[in-house]
Parts: structure tokens; sequence; C-alpha cells
């Protein structure tokens, strides 16, 4: 049971483990330095309530619909308690946007064009940070993608692989989280301006451990910050307060 | 990605503290009336401030403009000088110079290898019949690295002007000194210290094993691959944060500062389009949409595409705010909306001579 939240991450057990099981069992050690703080909104996504080293998380979504939004905040709460950060292929940051969404520049690189060796840059950068955010340029070679999972787990650093639909991840993740738009608000025909966008986030993946979470998220809120909407429980009643909070 | 030009203050009086502690608290004086003019004014050492010269150059016309301004207002003999990177823009600051982008290895090949504050390397070089930066660039880079140590080969960067840096260039103590002389708890600071990446101490074991794989990353795709973001002032999503290469001068510089007038109000886009897209934008009729010189628009916008892509409804849309530019400015009227699309994607477009632009997406 230990294999499961704080022993090896590379341990094939903890994919074994019944599915009502892994949903069942808690912590028996510590596990604050094997988890990575995320924006307290994001928290209900993750079963652990924050970015596992060692673990893939895929974030989907079709460009223009909240993906890159919420990629970037998965760094915000890492950078901001002092981990190193990259973001690997976004070929136009938007550094004031990540700045509002609490990213600490000072903690973050961008490797905005890394052509073709995207996956050797995410490869070099893995064991220097603590989570690396990378956006293949089309679909991911199978062993590319599996050559850096392996190293994530293998060097304890969280990676995130932003694409357009999780299949163009040929590997999966521990974690993928797809977003769907809903709305813009603030902005009418012709008047106000853009405030914030309501986006649905849905959370699959086998260490998901079968809690099918949805959530309803502001990707940004006005502040330019990820918030809460109100959330509504997932089929199987899994809420937000089923998980342990942020380390 | 070249070096961030910078305007340096050089103030040749209060370069060393006398008895009784005066030069600090006019050089104190100096960064205030600067701060006042022109954002992100960073004290260097004694006497010796810089600020990012691109914002404040747009903002006041050109760096002339801003020169002239910060001479006027800093109170104290001061010399200006702008170039690429801390390094030259202190030597041109000594010799007020306004050195042309891209030309900060020609402008520092005259100068001594003394310059480099490296007396011993100076004294083997000058052996070696290299007395110039010109020279000492010309010398390999590897060959520099091997014989010489890393510390020589942070010098030879700096001499071909492809770093602004240099180990002892910045006193680490001078927001400390200042705050003593502004009668501040020295301890307390009101940010915190500018972290300084890099080889230049005060690393800790994570910053060491971050810094390694950036240089993995640098040697794979060159120096300028690996950038950090810093948001300034500016209107323009694009104008207010720069990305500078990881490890040069400003890049360790933090968030802050105040955002100048007129900027959209957030949230900021996350994709800030270096090469914006044409764009159509047209009316329910089909005619094309403009703005007109009192900033209206000629019609409710209908539809929209991208690159000559299909066309989108737009459904909602912001705007149009004028760009307003300065009057010594080539005369430009541009406008930019915030354009949602059915599809519930969210741009910013900007228009400008009947032309339409997709300058960011909110993704």
């Amino acid at each position: 049971m230990f294999a499961f939240r704080a022993g090896d991450a590379a341990s094939p057990r903890s994919r074994e483990l019944p599915v009502g099981l892994a949903d069942r069992i808690r912590p028996t050690t510590p596990v604050a330095g094997r988890l990575l703080p995320v924006p307290p909104a994001l928290a209900p996504l993750f079963p652990d309530g924050a970015l596992r080293r060692g673990s893939t998380t895929t974030v989907a979504g079709l460009p223009g619909h909240g993906a890159t939004t919420l990629a970037l905040a998965l760094l915000a709460a890492a950078s901001q308690t002092g981990s190193w950060c990259a973001a690997v292929g976004l070929p136009d940051p938007g550094v004031v946007a990540a700045a509002e969404l609490g990213i600490d520049l000072r903690r973050v690189v961008f490797v905005p064009h890394p052509g073709q060796g995207w996956a050797e840059v995410a490869g070099d950068l893995l064991p220097g940070v603590d989570v690396v955010l990378v956006r293949p340029p089309g679909r991911a070679r199978q062993t590319a993608a599996r050559h850096l999972v392996a190293r994530a787990r293998e060097r304890q650093a969280a990676l995130v692989v932003l694409v357009e639909h999780v299949s163009a991840w040929p590997e999966g993740g521990d974690l993928a989280l797809s977003v769907g738009a809903l709305a813009w608000e603030g902005v009418g025909r012709g008047h106000g301006h853009l405030q914030g966008r309501r986006a649905e986030v849905r959370v699959s993946g086998r260490r998901s451990a079968g809690r099918a979470v949805e959530c309803s998220l502001w990707l940004p809120a006005p502040s330019g910050v990820v918030a809460a909407a109100e959330v509504e429980d997932g089929p199987d009643g899994a809420g937000p307060d089923d998980g342990p909070k942020a380390a | 990605m070249e070096l961030e030009r910078l305007v340096v203050i050089w103030c040749p009086g209060l370069r060393e503290e006398g008895a009784r502690g005066e030069e600090a608290r006019r050089f104190v004086h100096v960064v205030a009336r600067a701060g006042e003019l022109c954002p992100w004014v960073h004290p260097i050492r004694l006497g010796v401030c810089a600020l990012p010269a691109r914002g404040p150059s747009r903002f006041f016309g050109g760096e002339e403009m801003v020169v002239s301004r910060l001479v006027e207002v800093v109170e104290e003999e001061a010399q200006v000088g702008v170039a690429d990177g801390l390094f030259a823009a202190t030597l041109a600051a000594r010799s007020g110079l306004i050195v042309p982008a891209g030309e900060a290895a020609e402008f520092l090949g005259p100068w001594s290898v003394a310059t480099l504050a490296r007396p011993d390397l100076a004294v083997t070089l000058q052996r070696l019949g290299v007395t110039t930066l010109g020279q000492f660039a010309a010398l390999p880079s590897a060959d520099v690295s091997d014989r010489f140590g890393a510390d020589a080969a942070a010098c030879h960067k700096v001499a071909r002007a492809e770093s602004g840096e240099l180990a002892g260039l910045r006193d680490r103590s001078i927001e400390r000194r200042l705050r003593v002389a502004r009668g501040e708890d020295p301890d307390v600071g009101s940010e915190p210290p500018p972290y300084q990446p890099g080889f230049f101490g005060g690393a800790s074991a994570a910053d060491t094993r971050a810094a390694l794989s950036f240089a993995r990353v640098q040697e794979r795709l060159g120096v300028d691959a690996v950038l950090v973001g810093r948001v300034q002032g500016g209107r323009d999503p694009s104008e207010q944060a720069v990305l500078v290469p990881w490890g040069s001068p400003e890049s360790g510089a933090g968030p802050g500062g105040a955002p100048w007038p007129g900027r959209l109000p957030p949230p900021a886009p996350t994709d800030v389009l270096r090469a914006p897209r044409r764009a159509e934008v047209v009316d329910r009729t089909g005619r094309a949409v403009e703005v007109t010189g009192r900033g209206l628009l000629t019609a409710a916008l209908d539809r929209l595409s991208v690159d000559g892509g299909p066309w989108q409804r737009v459904v909602a849309w912001a705007g149009p705010w004028p760009v307003t530019e300065r009057w010594w400015s080539v005369r430009r009227r541009r406008a930019r909306l915030q354009v949602v699309t059915e599809d519930g994607v969210a741009r910013l477009l900007c228009t400008e001579r009947a032309q339409w632009w997709v300058e960011a997406l909110y993704d």
C-alpha cells in the first residue's frame, strides 16, 4: 500500500491496485516532499490535491479553449514556492498572462522554439527543474513520449503535456485534464471587455483512480488568476472535498 | 534574441562613498528622480544605475529623448549612455554615447582589456599581445575557456557582446546600502531581493541543477533559446512583457513597476503573436468593417476570417480602443478589439489602415 502514494513512483504496483482500493487508501507517510503545490482552485483536479513528482499530466483542449491557461496555472504555485519550472514549445508565450496567473517569472524559463528537438529539450530540463510544461508540435512520437515519461519518473519531476487532443500524446498520462470552454463573460456586442471564461475541466487517466471529476473553473477569472466556479459533482459523486488538500 | 538595450546613468561624483555618506544619499535621490521618469530603474553600484531602454524610448520618442530627459531630471553631474547589455551600456555612459543596437561588439573593440576589471587576465593577455577587447573577442571561445577558465570565458562573452553581465559589475550590497542611506531598516526589503541566476554566487543546489539544465539546452539550441519573462510598462500585450535570455543582466529582475496608462484590463492574452496574423472582418452584408477616424466601427461585426481561413461568426466583441500614439511617432492610427467567435475563441484584433490583424489569442 505504501507504494501507491509514498513509495517509488516507478513501481508498477500502483497501476495494479484495484480501482476501489486505490480510491480509499490514504498516505501513511508524509507526501509533502513528493508533491508540488497547485493553485487552490486546481487542487480538486488532482487525487493528491497537487502535482505529483514523477507523474505526467496531460492538458488537452482545442486552441482558444483555455488549455494554455490551465497548463500555465499549474506552474503558478510551484514557482511561487521556489520550484524552477520550464515551458517548452509555447511559441508566443503571454508573459503578462503568466504573471497574472500567479507565476513567479523569476523561476520560469521559456524555450519557445525547440524545433524538432522538443523532446530532447524537455529531457534536458527534467533533471534540473521541478515542473516541465511541454507542448509537442503535433502528435508526439511514441518513443519520444515514452522516454519523457520515464525520465520524469526517474528524475522525480512533474511533466505537464499540453496538446490539442489527448490522443496526440500516445503515452496517455497519469492524469488527463480536458478543457472545454463554455463562454467568455464581460463582453457583449460592442461593449464591456473580456473578463473571465468559464470552462469545464474533466479529469481522467490511470491515476484518477476511477474518479471522474468534472470541475467548473474560471480560466481565467477577471483578475487573471484561475478560480473555482460552482463545482458540479461528477457522475460518481466525487466532489472537490474528496481528495486531500494541497500540501 | 539580442541583449537587452539598457540606459545607464553614470554619476562620476558619486562613485566613492565619502566619510559622511552623503554620496549614497545623493545617489538615492538620482535613482528616485530617474524612477519618476521611467519605470525599472535599478541601482547597479554606487553612482551607477540602469534601466531598460525600450519602453521609455517608445514613450518619449527615441533614445535621445530619454537620455536628455534623464540628464535634466537627475540634478547631479551625470553621463548617460545606451547600448546592448549592461557592460557595454556602462562604458557607453562613461563616454556619454548612444551605441546603435547590434553594434555593441564593434563599440567594445577598441577598449582595453583592463575594462574587464580582471588584472591577472589583463596581464596575461597583454603578454600574448592581446590588449583590446576586440582582439580578445577574436580568440576562439573554446581556447579561452580551456586555457583561462570559466570566469575568463564569461569575460570573453562580454567582450564579444554576447553577454552583458560580469561578476563584479554589480555591487550586490547596493540595495542594502541605499536602504541605509534612506534611513530604512537595511534588512527589511520592500521587495524580495532580485534573484540572479547563473554562476555568480548565491545559488542553492536546486538553482545549480536548474542552471546546468538550462546550459544544456543552450548548448543544444543556442544561448538565446532559453528565455525568462519580465513585465514592464507599455500599452500592448507585447510591450508589457519582454523575454530576455536567461542569465542576461536584466533577467534577474522581478515583476513589478507601475503599469503605464492605456493597457487593457486583465486577463491578458496567453499567446502574444510575434508575427501577427492577417484577418478579415465583415458585417452582415459581407462588407469589410473599418474603424473610422473617430474610433467608431462602420458596422457591427458579423464574421471573421484568419489567414484566409473559413469564416466564423462573431458572437461578441469589445472596443474599439484607439491606440493613440504620441505626436512624435510616425502617424499611426490603430484600434484594438477583443473579438469572440462562435467557437468560444477570443482574440485580440488590431486594425490599421483598413487591414485587420490577430495580435493575440486568449487560450
